[in-house]
């Protein structure tokens, strides 16, 4: 990746409503790094990679990353699945950013899209609707859709939620393999023992920043 | 030669059955487009509501200019952006509010009744309330069929960023597609609504957009596909309704109302007992 995949936050702060999500939150993802971010139920896991992503608004302070070169994976549930769209489709829309809103996809698109399905075990499905397809080969639509994003910031939200074992194995290899490639990924899990194993860094977030660095450093912040 | 006298006849030697045969086709266009991105952005109630948030204007409309299509046309569109607006605000940033909608649109529908009766008649509060389909003159046929020009191209540019913002809005934030698609989809409708206003009045405007949509939806189609078939079945209510109502001599915004309707059951039950056969023929076989 030669685009800088630096993700600076500046005291933000999220508000819904009256209620504050996250509070000043400050530090820096570094270029490459590879984050996991855990926390209790509501502890603004989630809208810290929404406030980053640029989908919910900031109530204060500011976000410096490259904004043209992030993906978000958002939650699954945030996807509805009763729309008529084909895996191949979804996929294809990754390529946004090349062919915009108004121009079609090129034969490049489409063959980006069928080696991103290949990768993620998804080749006998591309013509299948999202809706005839398990959870599981969703989330692997979904980040077949991230590969062919090609970003240099990659923001995970709970990917590994209601996904069978065979699945995750997969989508980590991929994850595995954006570390490798230099790409700055930031995921939100629940599963310390995997953040333990695979995950150089951590971020514990209670609300505000409670700890964050090398994960055997900033993890047992969240266990105690 | 009982066809042509059944079906061909009355448009072949009426002027208003022509002209509200017209008007009808131009809406299914606008109405196939619109009506199968709000039943796919789960939207109907919606609809609904902003359909009778274009009484209030209308009905000032029609104090100001007695029944001019334009004056009408004009306050309906007014007040349906407005309420719009408002009603973006209100639920912005919150869990849905059925109950502030349905406020919108008791309120915005008795508002517009008393401004009607207050110095119209009895008559004039029934077209505003059901339409007057078979009395559209060239001017509201202009009108109409502009507008639902107008509609169709505006979707056909916007078609990719409508369609996508439907299903999964984070994505299209994240890649930076920031314009607000979601607000230019409201001003559609509510021009699609005002168009249909014209014809059908303020109780059944959403009807000829939500029901051939709706039916159109059944069929499991992409969503082009289902814009071309939610067409269809418009074209084909607008035909049957005013036949219907020609010879029953039944009152005809209704009718093809009532059309589209039976289309959206007929659909409905096909699609549904398909679904419910296919694992038996499959295990047959």
């Amino acid at each position: 990746m030669e685009a800088d995949g630096r993700v600076r936050l500046r005291d933000i702060t999220v508000r819904y409503g009256r209620r504050v999500a996250l509070e000043a939150v400050s530090g820096e993802f570094v270029a490459g790094s590879l984050t996991a971010v855990v926390g209790a139920n509501g502890a603004g896991k989630s809208t810290l990679l929404a406030a980053i992503a640029g989908v919910v608004p900031l109530a204060a302070g500011v976000v410096d990353c490259p904004a043209r070169q992030l993906a978000y994976l958002p939650q699954l549930a945030a996807i509805d699945r009763g729309y008529p769209l084909t895996v191949s489709e979804l996929i294809m829309l990754g390529g946004w950013r090349e062919f915009g809103p108004f121009r079609s996809p090129g034969t490049a698109a489409r063959a980006r899209t069928v080696a991103a399905a290949d990768m993620v075990g998804l080749a006998g499905r591309l013509r299948r609707s999202i809706g005839e397809i398990s959870v599981g080969e969703l989330q692997r639509a979904l980040f077949a859709r991230l590969i062919l994003q090609n970003a240099a910031v990659i923001l995970l939200d709970e990917p590994f939620a209601a996904v069978d074992a065979q699945t995750i194995s997969v989508l980590l290899d991929q994850i595995i393999r954006w570390h490798q490639e230099g790409r700055t990924v930031i995921a939100v899990l629940h599963d310390l023992d995997l953040v333990r194993a695979r995950f150089p860094s951590t971020m514990v977030l209670a609300r505000r920043c409670v700890a964050w660095g090398a994960t055997e450093v900033a993890l047992p912040a969240m266990v105690a | 030669m009982a066809a042509h006298a059944l079906i061909v006849e009355p448009f072949e030697t009426l002027a208003f059955m022509r002209a509200a045969l017209v008007a009808c086709l131009a809406l299914a266009l606008s109405n196939g487009a619109v009506g199968t991105l709000l039943v796919l952005r789960r939207m109907s109630l919606d609809g609904d509501v902003l359909g009778h948030a274009v009484m209030p204007g209308a009905a000032v409309g029609f104090l100001y200019a007695g029944p001019s299509p334009t004056w009408l046309s004009v306050g309906g569109l007014a007040s349906g952006l407005a309420v719009a607006a408002l009603a973006g605000i209100i639920t912005s940033g919150r869990a849905r509010h059925d109950a502030g909608l349905v406020g919108f649109y008791l309120v915005a529908l008795s508002l517009g009744v008393i401004l009607v009766a207050w110095r119209g008649s009895n008559v004039d509060v029934m077209h505003v309330l059901f339409g007057t389909v078979l009395a559209i003159d060239q001017q509201a046929l202009l009108q109409i069929a502009g507008v639902s020009s107008l509609i169709v191209l505006g979707i056909a540019a916007l078609y990719r960023p409508l369609a996508v913002g439907a299903f999964d809005p984070a994505f299209l934030r994240a890649v930076g597609a920031r314009a607000p698609y979601g607000a230019v989809f409201l001003v559609l409708v509510v021009l699609d609504l005002v168009a249909n206003f014209q014809a059908f009045g303020t109780l059944l405007a959403v009807g000829p957009m939500l029901l051939p949509a709706a039916a159109a939806r059944c069929w499991g189609l992409g969503v082009a596909a289902s814009m071309a078939l939610a067409t269809g079945f418009g074209l084909t209510a607008s035909v049957g309704g005013l036949l219907v109502s020609y010879h029953g001599n039944l009152p005809s915004g209704p009718a093809i109302v009532l059309a589209a309707g039976l289309l959206f059951a007929i659909s409905a039950v096909i699609t549904g007992s398909l679904r419910r056969l296919a694992p038996m023929i499959a295990r047959d076989v």
